[in-house]
């Protein structure tokens, strides 16, 4: 269901710690978005998308494909923030008046959202390098060596292990349906789909029941202790990211306009 | 010429979220807001995290079944937001699920959910993004349940009809989420002449294309949920309540 999450579980990083990606990924996030500079975006795009496709191995198609949903809604975004009303008409570099007012584009707007653009994809390279690398389940047991509350990193646990069991119930629910002619129109998809969305509930609900009950046969008192897989901390990747950040922060400093 | 090239520019964000692409509620994506923002929303989200986790964990503490209900709800949240609304034009609209999940659960319990959900929307889905948590978070997990829950109360305690109450919740809470998030845009990206309020009238605007059905969607499917619970899931839903009112204490 979840192609990023097939990535994640089957990409040549797997064994590297997760608290390296994370760390790697957060700090350049950082980098990028302290940094004015457009330079520094691009080079931060590039840096990720080229560790993601050529370290980790995540083939170049399907990775265009993943990040091209969230680039459209930034363009979308970026075109919203470019746009502007005003009263009179100069100043603009293009726009068009409607009645009193006049809609268009200033070159100051429009050069803040060019690097609101280039920032903003620069941060999703990097969210997708970690998303991409690290399975959610290593996210979820760092989680929980840093120190987060044990019921925000159980529940989490949960979710994540029942959004493929729901996702799957959801799915069948709405096979059903279908064969039996429900959204054959617009009237009957909405009352199918509340269906399904009521049904889901219940079915979440028992199951919630089910494995309260099951994890109680296991001595479940309030705490979910699991085994997880060690992973050693490789003090070449360290290095490596510590030199890859520092060039990209020497980058941005030496472009400060 | 040139204003006609402008005017399908201007009508693309239209087009492309609620034609072939989804029009989803509306997540700020990551990296779009500036840093200090980002850690004002996430300051502001900080007090109601904090509350509904410590009304979880008293809850949890007294019945350890919760803790799976609590997760399973989030699990139901994350498939409801996957699922397309069907529509005429072909286009597909997603529902939130913030006005179902806010009068079932309680707006306490749906913050900490809700995080965790939109935490998973950027990692799984590249939906979101890990810096614009907190103003997510602030924006679909804090003010529309809040708004979703209390206006449910009221309508309900006026002796407004089931339907209503549910309907007005459910399209309440998106339009709360979709205007909140209007703002923290607008104050990230004040326009140079009008300042924040022109700002968010633009990008108040320029969304209502899509959240205003959306909102409307959301509340007919949430009507048609809740009659079917009350129909056949009474018992369920009188567990519920009870919790509801355990956590709210």
């Amino acid at each position: 269901m979840l192609q990023i999450d097939c990535y994640a579980y089957a990409n040549r990083l797997l064994s590297v710690h997760p608290g390296e990606k994370a760390a790697f990924s957060l700090v350049t996030m950082i980098i990028c978005l302290a940094s004015p500079s457009p330079v520094t975006s691009l080079a931060v795009i590039l840096l990720a998308a080229l560790l993601t496709i050529y370290r980790a191995g995540v083939p170049w198609r399907p990775y265009l494909g993943i990040a091209a949903v969230p680039a459209l809604f930034l363009a979308f975004g970026a075109a919203a923030v470019a746009v502007s009303f005003s009263g009179q008409p100069d100043g603009y570099l293009f726009g068009l008046s409607l009645g009193g007012t006049c809609v268009g584009v200033t070159p100051r707007d429009l050069g803040i959202a060019a690097r609101l653009f280039l920032k903003s994809l620069g941060a999703t390279t990097c969210l997708l390098f970690l998303a991409l690398t690290t399975p959610m389940v290593e996210v979820v047991s760092a989680l929980r060596k840093a120190g987060v509350p044990a019921l925000f990193v159980d529940l989490a646990a949960i979710v994540y292990r029942f959004i493929f069991v729901l996702a799957e119930t959801a799915e069948r629910i709405y096979i059903s349906q279908s064969s039996r002619l429900g959204y054959k129109n617009l009237r009957s998809g909405y009352i199918s789909l509340g269906q399904l969305a009521a049904n889901l509930f219940i079915r979440a609900y028992r199951r919630s029941q089910a494995l309260f009950t099951a994890m109680s046969a296991r001595c479940y008192t309030g705490e979910i202790r699991v085994l997880e897989t060690g992973h050693r901390v490789s003090v070449k990747n360290v290095a490596v990211i510590v030199v890859l950040d520092l060039s990209l922060v020497a980058l941005s400093l030496v472009n400060l306009p | 010429m040139k204003s006609r090239v402008f005017l399908a520019v201007l009508c693309l964000p239209w087009f492309s979220l609620g034609f072939p692409e989804n029009a989803h509620a509306m997540h700020i994506m990551e990296g779009f807001l500036p840093v200090q923002w980002c850690g004002m929303w996430t300051v502001l989200a900080l007090p109601f995290l904090i509350l509904g986790f410590r009304s979880a964990n008293r809850l949890v503490r007294m019945k350890p079944a919760l803790k799976m209900l609590l997760g399973l709800a989030g699990a139901f949240a994350f498939v409801l937001s996957a699922l397309k609304i069907p529509s005429v034009t072909g286009s597909c609209s997603h529902m939130t699920g913030t006005g179902l999940g806010a009068i079932l659960f309680g707006p306490a319990a749906m913050t900490v959910m809700g995080c965790i959900v939109l935490a998973f929307q950027a990692l799984l889905l590249a939906h979101g993004g890990l810096t614009t948590l907190g103003a997510n978070t602030f924006a679909m997990a804090v003010a529309g349940p809040f708004a979703a829950y209390y206006i449910y109360r009221f309508l309900r305690k006026i002796g407004a009809p089931l339907w209503l109450g549910v309907f007005t919740a459910a399209a309440v809470g998106d339009l709360t989420t979709y205007l909140t998030t209007s703002l923290q845009l607008a104050m990230a990206f004040p326009a140079a002449d009008g300042g924040v309020a022109a700002s968010f009238y633009k990008f108040a605007g320029v969304f209502a294309f899509t959240q205003v059905p959306l909102a409307v969607s959301e509340g007919l499917l949430t009507v048609l949920a809740v009659n079917f619970l009350a129909a056949h899931s009474r018992q369920e839903l009188q567990d519920l309540a009870f919790l509801r009112k355990e956590a709210l204490q």
